[in-house]
């Protein structure tokens, strides 16, 4: 009766089991399968337009020569965006931390009436403010051609607001350790350096790579403040320019080639970095 | 090496809540000070200010005769152990202990000092063989060991501590005491310690101040002081183990006598207390009769000056008893009797239910005001009410002699 009963209940988690595989590996399949085809695609050699079919007839790497070619400007493109993800990553983070830092640790005048208004505020769609900021960066020259330190502008701008995440986790520092450093001598600057970001490892990462991947996959701003220049575009406007009606025959397999290539440092740097996301680092800082 | 001298210091929080009220107190050069109470009653409060990691909101602070309520921590020439370590979970044992010396400016220390400093501090807290360590790998001892190692390499004129034993097991913590009295010999520096535990303010301190609900400092005096002459019930009750037993009765004067009727039997005051009573010309009033466990004494034989009580509940703490038991009439009093002042079998009968009749020792009864809580025999300059708090002990001569004779025992019971 026992072993029957067993068997039932053995039986009936094998059936959901197996039917929760199956509904995981349709869903796999339809998010890997975009990416699977781009790639496919990338490797095209018969032709570079769109065609009815998926596997390539001929392989080879036409596509990828053709993307650093002088011909093409996707180096230019590359370079740009690449640039303006390096500088948005340091200028974000740094901001991002101070930000932080002074709102977890100081205990200031309307500090409670300035982080709602920077919480209302973040409510609204950056796309609201473009207009405003396209007229704004052309007034100074900052568009069109010279689009790269105008995008740098705007990407840490308002930056600082988006301290959240790091406060969260600064506030779970313990402020006995920064007390301990005051005693033990140490500036503000000191204490931040020395003893909160060392402590602050995973965040950081996580604040790197998501102040790098915004810039770096970024289409709207860039494409609306480049304005189709082809010296000032990144490199997702640049791609885009690619699939325009008279375009696309010409250039559909080369734009396939450039999504992969643009792929590879995020996914170099996520791979890199990941390590470092599930680290714990605070443990034996107090009593635990 | 310094003095350190609170006049007035008030901590008034946004919201007007107070925590600390008019702080007053002299601390001479190499004395330790205990600050001892309850949860809430200001102490870590009054000690982050003296650290300045605390704002004062009014009174002064001085450190060596500088007013130093605008200086920052680095600059009050201090160093703090906290209750959770706060060590840097980065950084090796070494590092966290070099971690000042190498902040040190003007002049900036060389490697092989501060090697020697770091090398000598891990010596003396025993704790060499952790040096290339990171904290989570140690226990809470030698975490301690090594905050303590923190504080104790830089040259400060004062020590703080607050609460640096509370995280630690009974065990550890009985351990640690013992080695912090010989830290102190060693650094030989003011030190200010704040506890909730009276055991650790009664051995470490020279002085305590023992400090209530609100911020309110109730006594400042040596152990025995605190012990032998409690200012108010609040400081008879907090100080001692297990909690002194207060019975309300009447203080009735009767010429040059005084008598006490608890639960209804008269018993005579004698001794010293007789004499202060009668210096002092103390008026017949009701009061709380307070009476240490361990000066409740057991009486074989039923006498005129004992009474009979029931035992309700029996610890047993190996080298003494402690006997909740309850009067006659309903009040409930804790007993302490040494377990070798009982023979084989009267210990078989401490037991529930039994009655058994106990006494009051004369000569170590307490007589607190019903109407103020104050000691009846102490000219109480605490009182929260009464501006300003004085420190030094105004005490008549008579005090003087008798808690010098009392005093010793008291302590080493502790």
């Amino acid at each position: 009766m026992v072993e029957k009963h067993s068997m039932s209940m053995s039986k009936k988690r094998t059936i959901g089991n197996v039917f929760s595989y199956i509904a995981l590996s349709l869903i796999s399949i339809i998010w890997i399968l975009p990416f699977v085809f781009l790639v496919l695609q990338s490797f095209r050699c018969e032709s570079t337009g769109v065609v009815g079919y998926v596997l390539p007839q001929q392989w080879g790497l036409d596509n990828y020569i053709f993307l650093f070619s002088p011909d093409a400007n996707f180096l230019q493109w590359y370079f740009n965006t690449f640039i303006i993800a390096l500088f948005v990553c340091v200028l974000q983070t740094a901001m991002q931390f101070m930000m932080a830092y002074a709102l977890s640790r100081f205990r200031f005048a309307l500090r409670k009436p300035l982080m709602n208004v920077m919480l209302v505020l973040g409510m609204f769609p950056g796309f609201l403010t473009m207009i405003v900021l396209y007229q704004v960066l052309k007034t100074i020259g900052l568009t069109g051609d010279n689009a790269v330190p105008g995008l740098i502008l705007v990407y840490v701008a308002s930056s600082g607001m988006g301290y959240y995440v790091i406060k969260g986790f600064l506030d779970t520092l313990p402020k006995s350790l920064d007390e301990a450093a005051l005693v033990d001598g140490a500036t503000r600057m000191q204490i931040f350096v020395k003893v909160i970001l060392p402590l602050c490892k995973p965040i950081l990462i996580y604040t790197v790579l998501t102040a790098f991947m915004g810039p770096w996959g970024d289409f709207i701003f860039a494409a609306c403040i480049a304005l189709g220049s082809q010296t000032g575009m990144n490199v997702a406007a640049g791609l885009n320019s690619w699939l325009s009606a008279a375009n696309i025959s010409s250039n559909f397999t080369h734009f396939c080639a450039g999504g992969v290539v643009v792929a590879i440092p995020v996914m170099v740097l996520f791979l890199f970095l990941q390590k470092y996301y599930v680290e714990g680092v605070t443990g034996g800082a107090v009593k635990g | 090496m310094a003095q350190v001298k609170l006049t007035n210091v008030k901590k008034v929080y946004q919201g007007g809540t107070v925590a600390v009220q008019n702080f007053n107190l002299d601390i001479a050069d190499k004395e330790f000070i205990v600050f001892v109470g309850p949860s809430g009653c200001g102490k870590s409060t009054t000690l982050r200010m003296v650290a300045g990691l605390e704002d004062i909101s009014g009174g002064t602070i001085e450190i060596d005769g500088e007013v130093v309520n605008d200086l920052q921590p680095k600059d009050r020439h201090i160093s703090m152990v906290f209750q959770n370590y706060a060590l840097y979970p980065h950084l090796t044992v070494f590092e966290n202990i070099a971690f000042p010396l190498r902040l040190q400016k003007n002049p900036k220390m060389s490697q092989d000092e501060i090697y020697e400093r770091v090398t000598s501090a891990a010596q003396v807290l025993g704790i060499t063989q952790y040096l290339t360590r990171k904290p989570k790998a140690l226990s809470g001892g030698q975490r301690q060991r090594v905050a303590i190692g923190r504080a104790m390499v830089k040259d400060c004129k004062v020590f703080l501590m607050d609460e640096p034993l509370s995280n630690l097991d009974t065990k550890l913590r009985n351990q640690m005491r013992a080695e912090i009295i010989l830290l102190r010999k060693r650094i030989n520096t003011t030190f200010i310690y704040v506890t909730h535990d009276q055991t650790e303010a009664m051995t470490l301190g020279d002085r305590i101040v023992c400090m209530k609900e609100g911020g309110y400092v109730m006594q400042i005096g040596t152990p025995s002081e605190l012990f032998d002459w409690p200012a108010s019930k609040f400081v008879a009750e907090f100080v001692g183990a297990p909690m002194m037993n207060m019975v309300k009765c009447d203080l009735i004067k009767e010429g040059k006598k005084y008598f006490v009727n608890p639960f209804g039997y008269k018993l005579p005051v004698d001794g010293e207390k007789l004499a202060l009573l009668n210096s002092r010309n103390v008026e017949a009033q009701p009061i709380y009769l307070g009476v240490r466990p361990e000066h409740v004494t057991l009486v074989r034989e039923k006498k005129g000056a004992s009474f009979p009580v029931t035992i309700e509940v029996n610890e047993m703490m190996g080298s003494e008893y402690h006997l909740h038991v309850v009067t006659e009439d309903g009040t409930k009093l804790i007993v302490r009797i040494p377990t070798i002042n009982l023979s084989e079998e009267e210990r078989t009968k401490m037991v529930s239910g039994e009655v058994i009749n106990i006494a009051f020792e004369g000569k170590a009864m307490h007589f607190f005001s019903q109407a103020t809580e104050y000691n009846l025999l102490i000219d109480n300059q605490y009182l929260a009410d009464k501006e300003p708090l004085n420190n030094s002990p105004v005490k008549e001569e008579a005090e003087e002699e008798i808690h010098q004779e009392e005093s010793s025992e008291e302590v080493k019971e502790e």
